[in-house]
């Protein structure tokens, strides 16, 4: 049983670079012999805490996309418990919700083009077409009281 | 009107002398004109409700940081569900806060 699964940890803001990349190294160690991979690693770098953890205000972010079984991920999260010098880390397991997201983009896609030929247009939108020029930047501003909150 | 508001048509009784100026009580309500909310979601066509999109999630903790309630986004049952496992998993990651400092 294999399933992709986001891992997310936050390392303390003390630790150096060597430190951080030697993490990844282990973890890539412990995903590697439970028979996993990892897909892709993202260090978003060091970001505030909306709130502190422990005494940080900081943290160093890291993304881990694994493709592998839910043992493997169990064994992970036991792993990254013990480190002291992961604050906080997150697994969620991924492969069935970007199914269903990509799925329903499929159907929007073709009920689209499927409206667009019975209108006798070609099926994919042209360019300068549409309604209004939408910006590309489109941050809603029904809610802007919430929006200066960093 | 003096500044007083009755709940109810039937009203005035006992309180004589307050409410009568008014002439009618049955008098139907002004409409409020109030904008027709509809589901960023589904308006914007985002599918992805993900915890690392804090700039998604943010304009729905407000202040207190607490939930914004559906009433109020306009936000469609399905999606607030979303944005909720999102914002929880967010929170989690200290990307948005539990509470307003």
């Amino acid at each position: 049983m294999s399933g992709k699964y986001e891992l997310v940890y936050i390392v303390s803001p003390d630790a150096t670079d060597d430190q951080v990349s030697d993490l990844h190294t282990q973890v890539d160690g412990i995903v590697r012999r439970m028979g996993g991979r990892i897909e892709k690693t993202d260090n978003w770098g060091r970001r505030r805490l909306a709130y502190d953890i422990g005494r940080h205000k900081e943290g160093t972010y890291v993304l881990e996309v694994i493709d592998g079984s839910g043992d493997l991920m169990k064994e992970i999260d036991r792993r990254l418990k013990v480190f002291d010098l992961v604050i906080r880390h997150l697994v969620v397991r991924v492969d069935e919700d970007q199914d269903v997201i990509e799925r329903r983009r499929a159907k929007r896609g073709q009920a689209s083009s499927r409206r667009r030929i019975a209108r006798g247009l070609p099926p994919e939108r042209q360019p300068g077409e549409g309604q209004r020029g939408e910006p590309d930047d489109d941050r809603d501003d029904r809610f802007d009281m919430a929006e200066d909150l960093r | 009107m003096n500044g007083r508001r009755t709940f109810g048509g039937g009203g005035g009784r006992g309180r004589a002398g307050q409410n009568q100026q008014q002439g009618k009580d049955g008098q139907p309500r002004r409409p409020m004109f109030r904008r027709r909310k509809v589901c960023k979601f589904c308006a914007d066509k985002i599918d992805d409700i993900n915890y690392k999109d804090t700039r998604l999630l943010l304009p729905f903790v407000p202040e207190r940081a607490k939930i914004l309630p559906r009433r109020i986004s306009g936000t469609c049952a399905m999606h607030q569900r979303k944005l909720r496992t999102a914002i929880m998993r967010a929170r989690q990651l200290a990307l948005i806060p539990f509470t307003a400092e």
